[in-house]
């Protein structure tokens, strides 16, 4: 972590234990959420999107303003199975980012706009801001498995167990795993099929949610937070998108940096009253 | 059907393991803070949801809440964790050693057979129709290297093999099998199954449909009381994987204890699969399966002291047992100092 970075959470950190948690609703004004209206928010995208659920992590970075059980949201395994290239090509193609005001969407920004039919991205996943979570692998080597470690060739696996009768390859009623992988797009390259779990955590500093990724690899071993960085637009990794500490999880996670969201929010919002709906924050 | 024929032995897609950052960082707290050297078997759970993508299978997710807190305060939250239908809890054993080599030297085949032991006479006293996650019991080997921030690990859901294996009769997407009204009230059924806190995490149930094509679920201990009032009668269960021709692994089990609890030889199945977290019937699967028995083995089936073989392994891509993940970037005191300087 860079020195800047260091001294900018120390400052918040700072911040964020002396003042009060945001009770008045600025969610017009500002776009920014209270504690209570993110709870809202967050209840009614767990009740539309039931993927979604709220988890309380891990004890010891429990937020008082929270309540135990909503310390924040989650979805995981959320596939994505198109190549970062190929889809970048379509987003141009399709004029960017459209604002998307549907329910479904919590009136957040649809980064895919138009080509969105073609996308095999879930779309009950909700994109903020600028980031194009493409959320495939641009890189082929990138997708093997970085984390290390990887298999020791010189341990004695399974076949070579001779009273063999509780092996699963010589089992006829299992699937051998070669059909597993015949759902793929195309059969040249079996390993594109990385999935993510996508959180969504409340920044009581800057007062909006943040949006956090971890990601793993096709035989779903974690994958190191910079090969995340690898499936987000390059505009925007190591920019609007960084790895940090996540707020309730343990380890290094890829994030949407919150600074610009509720500038983004109150973009929207604007466009909603201009159009004269009411902007409330569980739509 | 594009890959199983009709009369073909009935494949299972094998059950895949997710282990999350978390649970590695607080094995390793557990193992700094109170474990030591104890190397006793920990009672873990792990956690799974029907398929909600129709282009991926869901796992068994390995989280930090799988494992027993370290500082004894943390009971609530595993209380408040039953009920979120993301995550059904499935129980499982972790053998955790000090040692790669001993890692290396545990007899997984013996392993594998003692917890099929416990299926087995889980089905056999009833408990698996009472708390049917226990069918799906797993087992995980581990050795944490808390030198290098390595961990070895190696996960096994054993299934209950049938002899001769079930064959397939018919398997087809849920909206084909019924008619649309029954599909209608299926679906209206199991949305309200997974909407309850009560149910929702239950991931073995009864589907009836009576003869005016009203559906409803109910819990397995209901079959006695339930079978001669309905037109049709499926044994549902929450389907993880996505594939269109085969369901997933805990159907294994399930037929296992279908056969041996009620024997049947024909056993109607419904692979339960949500698109988005709602119940999908062009997702779901219904199909057909016949368990067949040689003259002269129905005995042994009716005898509990006699453990069906099993399988269950789980094989990474290379077609490997053993698995390794490196934390070392996000546990080593020192690289975190370095990086942090």
């Amino acid at each position: 972590m860079v020195l800047s970075q260091r001294i900018h959470e120390a400052f918040k950190g700072t911040v964020e234990r002396i003042t009060a948690p945001r009770t008045v609703s600025a969610f017009k004004e500002k776009g920014v959420l209270s504690v209570s209206e993110f709870i809202l928010a967050g209840d009614n995208l767990v009740s539309k999107c039931p993927t979604w659920s709220w988890e309380s992590g891990e004890p010891s970075k429990r937020k008082s303003y929270l309540p135990a059980e909503k310390q924040f949201l989650i979805t995981r395994n959320v596939p994505c199975l198109r190549r970062a290239a190929s889809i970048e090509e379509e987003y141009e193609g399709a004029g960017g980012e459209v604002l998307v005001d549907n329910e479904d969407n919590d009136g957040w920004l649809a980064t895919h706009g138009k080509p969105k039919d073609k996308l095999d991205d879930d779309d009950n996943l909700p994109s903020m801001e600028a980031l194009e979570i493409s959320m495939n692998s641009n890189v082929h080597q990138s997708i093997s498995n970085h984390f290390g470690g990887e298999e020791e060739e010189d341990i004695p696996d399974m076949a070579e167990y001779e009273e063999s009768n509780s092996l699963i390859e010589a089992d006829p009623a299992t699937l051998q795993p070669t059909y597993l992988v015949a759902h793929e797009p195309d059969d040249d390259n079996i390993l594109r099929t990385r999935t993510y779990d996508v959180s969504i955590t409340y920044d009581k500093y800057y007062q909006t949610p943040r949006v956090w990724l971890t990601g793993y690899d096709e035989s779903r071993m974690l994958l190191q937070p910079e090969l995340v960085l690898e499936d987000v637009s390059q505009d925007h990794a190591r920019k609007t998108v960084t790895i940090e500490d996540h707020p309730h999880l343990p380890g290094k996670h890829a994030s949407i940096h919150p600074c610009r969201h509720g500038a983004v929010m109150k973009k929207i919002i604007d466009v909603l009253v201009s159009r004269g709906v009411e902007p409330e924050v569980d739509k | 059907m594009a890959n199983q024929q009709a009369g073909s032995i009935l494949q299972f897609a094998p059950f895949q393991s997710a282990v999350d950052e978390g649970f590695w960082h607080r094995l390793s707290s557990l193992k700094l803070n109170k474990l030591g050297i104890d190397d006793s078997p920990i009672p873990i759970t792990g956690f799974y949801a029907p398929c909600t993508h129709s282009q991926v299978s869901n796992h068994l997710t390995l989280l930090m809440e799988s494992l027993p807190s370290d500082s004894d305060e943390e009971s609530s939250v595993t209380a408040t964790s039953h009920g979120n239908r993301n995550r059904c809890s499935v129980p499982g054993t972790l053998y955790n050693t000090n040692t790669l080599e001993s890692f290396r030297a545990i007899d997984r085949e013996s392993l594998l057979k003692e917890e099929a032991k416990k299926i087995w006479e889980d089905i056999h006293s009833g408990k698996a129709i009472d708390d049917s996650a226990v069918l799906s019991r797993f087992v995980l080997i581990s050795f944490a290297d808390l030198k290098k921030w390595n961990f070895h690990y190696s996960v096994a859901f054993p299934a209950l093999v049938l002899n001769p294996p079930a064959t397939l009769v018919d398997l087809r997407p849920a909206s084909q099998w019924f008619s649309s009204q029954e599909a209608e009230a299926v679906r209206a059924a199991c949305n309200e199954w997974r909407n309850s806190s009560a149910t929702a995490d239950e991931p073995f149930f009864l589907v009836s449909i009576d003869s005016n094509s009203n559906s409803t679920i109910r819990h397995l201990k209901d079959w006695e009381a339930f079978q001669n009032d309905c037109q049709k009668l499926l044994f549902g269960f929450y389907d993880p994987c996505h594939l269109q021709n085969n369901p997933g692994w805990p159907l294994r089990n399930f037929l296992a204890l279908i056969f041996s609890r009620w024997n049947l030889k024909s056993v109607h199945f419904f692979c339960y699969r949500e698109n988005r977290g709602f119940a999908d019937m062009g997702l779901s699967l219904v199909g057909e399966a016949l368990i067949t028995v040689p003259q002269g083995r129905a005995a042994e089936i009716g005898d509990h002291q006699c453990v069906p073989n099993a399988v269950g392994w789980e094989l990474n891509k290379q077609r490997k047992v053993y698995r390794c993940i490196s934390l070392a970037k996000s546990m080593d005191p020192t690289r975190l100092a370095i990086s942090a300087a």
